[in-house]
């Protein structure tokens, strides 16, 4: 008897396919929950209220960690995918300024999905451009473009959306892609 | 072996075709339409005021540049649209089959919802809607939501597919109302101008003050601009995008991203610095942020950086967010061709580590054949877009 294939998470099976119709291959990828041990995202410093950042911030980083030792110069871009972006941070804000309050400074830096975005990039030296675009087809598309115009070697694209009830798991997915036809840089020598 | 060198990403390419502005619309603190926002930046008298639009008796700062009343964000988004599309003399047809580029912090309708519908209100949604508000029914519609940089970064996503024969039209569109939320936020980050005024590359600077904006262009290749006998406002000559990896809310001290992008923009464009007739700078007016631009500018353009003209009209209209990167090319393109060139409103006096050219005192006669507007954003995010005047 065979064993079955994993499937992957819908987002990541997604991104997936988004890659190979873009002519793109995935040389590393990662999502959240991944089987049995993701239960709570971790928390990452200087962001609070929502787990939108730190969400963004483990799968883009697990996936960094998997894609192996990038060649010295290797340009990397950081593409995020978000629907509805940080929906509980902005609606965070939206009750404290209903309710005549101050919302904290912390909240204003995390008001943008670039903030998290930067973090990574700065963390891992990911000097390629940075954008966040609201479809995964979008987001692999892009990739494509980035690669093709030498804006980027490979291209970190980062999905996430968060539960929109109660009963519903906050999800996020990451692929680390490269021209399949074999222009992703190889080690000199 | 590869095909490329390794660091092939220092050098830009670019597809063999050439994408064209031939509409644009916009909105901001001066009115309705380009001729007063053209009007409004030329006059060199700045747009802030005393917010009305919602309660601010609780924020540190009060003032925003915004036109009156309080208009919905999707509703002067489609308006823009149709604007755009009018403007580039755009048949039923041909916006059916064009796509929508749109940039937007979120729909603003989501964070007051139920949660149970929140779900309802993505920015893709959006966009969607504004699409078939625009009539726009072409593939590839989608939305932007990266800070500052988001519309002008949809702008060179927009120009590079066009290039690359990828797309047939494209209608960029973005918008950012200035609205409570935001405003609470940016007040908390003291990054407000408490001073009132935004003085860009002055010494004395105090910080930035948001402003109303919303705009579209339309890009089209030009050969289909051409075979339609489209009016061309001007050509989407070279764009550069790259990352500071330095950040997640400051900027590169040097502005070692936006050095990159504007590099890879000249070199799209295929000219030297000394062609550029007219930068419309980010100029936020904010501490960090403006030595960093002026850094950037200086090692990117080289000896020129003495000559070419430089100025921030979000001195004037304010800083749009989101949008800032369409309201700010369209600036950007009706002054060029207007050949008045707007001034960095504000100044007080020279600071060492901002040494530009600067538009100063008045608007300054110029026929630009090259102007370029940059913009960056949190997380280190910088581009630039150089247009070519016909």
């Amino acid at each position: 008897m065979t064993r079955a294939a994993p499937i992957a998470p819908p987002g990541l099976a997604a991104m997936q396919a988004a890659a190979a119709a873009a002519g793109l291959a995935v040389s590393a990828a990662a999502s959240w929950p991944e089987p049995d041990d993701d239960r709570e995202v971790r928390p990452l410093a200087g962001f609070i209220v929502s787990t939108f950042s730190p969400l963004l911030a483990e799968v883009a980083e697990r996936a960094l960690g998997r894609r192996g030792e990038p060649p010295p110069g290797l340009v990397t871009a950081l593409v995020i995918v978000t629907a509805r972006g940080d929906v509980t941070s902005a609606a965070d804000v939206a009750a404290t300024v209903d309710a005549g309050g101050r919302v904290g400074p912390l909240m204003f830096f995390q008001a943008v999905p670039n903030t998290v975005v930067g973090y990574v990039a700065a963390r891992w030296g990911l000097t390629g451009p940075l954008a966040c675009v609201g479809d995964i087809g979008a987001g692999l598309d892009l990739a494509r473009l980035l690669i093709e115009d030498a804006d980027a070697d490979e291209v970190l694209v980062v999905w996430a959306d968060l539960a929109g009830t109660d009963q519903d798991r906050d999800q996020a997915a990451a692929v680390v892609v490269a021209d399949a036809a074999g222009t992703k840089k190889e080690q000199p020598g | 072996m590869t095909d490329r060198p390794v660091a092939a990403a220092t050098t830009a390419r670019r597809g063999p075709g050439e994408a064209v502005v031939t509409g644009a619309a916009a909105l901001s603190a001066y009115g309705r339409g380009t001729d007063v926002l053209l009007a409004g930046v030329l006059s060199g008298r700045p747009a802030f005021a005393p917010v009305q639009r919602f309660d601010v008796t609780r924020r540190r700062v009060g003032v925003a540049a915004a036109m009156p009343g309080d208009p919905a964000l999707a509703t002067e988004l489609t308006r823009v649209v149709g604007e755009a599309c009018d403007d580039a003399c755009l048949t039923a047809g041909e916006r059916a089959r064009s796509a929508l580029f749109l940039a937007v912090h979120d729909d603003p309708r989501m964070a007051r919802a139920p949660r149970r519908d929140r779900h309802r209100f993505g920015t893709a949604a959006l966009a969607a809607e504004v699409a078939a508000g625009g009539g726009l029914g072409g593939p590839g519609t989608r939305s932007y939501t990266s800070g500052c940089v988001a519309a002008s970064t949809a702008i060179a996503d927009a120009a590079a597919l066009i290039a690359r024969g990828r797309a047939d039209r494209i209608v960029v569109a973005a918008g950012y109302l200035v609205e409570s939320d935001q405003f609470a936020l940016f007040d908390a980050g003291r990054v407000l101008a408490d001073d009132g005024q935004v003085r860009p590359f002055s010494a004395g600077r105090r910080g930035l003050l948001l402003g109303d904006g919303a705009g579209a262009v339309v890009l089209e290749p030009d050969e289909s601009a051409r075979s339609r006998r489209a009016p061309v406002l001007a050509r989407m000559a070279g764009w550069g995008r790259a990352g500071d990896a330095y950040h997640p809310c400051q900027p590169h001290p040097e502005g070692r991203g936006l050095t990159r992008a504007v590099m890879a923009a000249l070199q799209r464009a295929g000219i030297a610095a000394q062609q550029l007739g007219y930068v419309n700078a980010n100029g936020s007016g904010t501490r960090d942020g403006d030595p960093a631009e002026a850094s950037a500018l200086r090692v990117a353009l080289g000896d020129a950086v003495a000559t070419v003209p430089v100025s921030s009209t979000k001195s004037l209209h304010g800083q749009a967010l989101e949008a800032a990167g369409v309201l700010e090319l369209i600036v950007t393109l009706l002054a060029a061709r207007k050949g008045m060139l707007p001034a960095n409103a504000g100044f007080l006096e020279a600071d060492g580590a901002c040494r530009l050219n600067l538009v100063l005192g008045e608007a300054a006669p110029a026929v630009p054949q090259y102007a370029m507007s940059v913009n960056y954003a949190f997380g280190g995010a910088n581009t630039a877009l150089v247009l070519g005047l016909p």
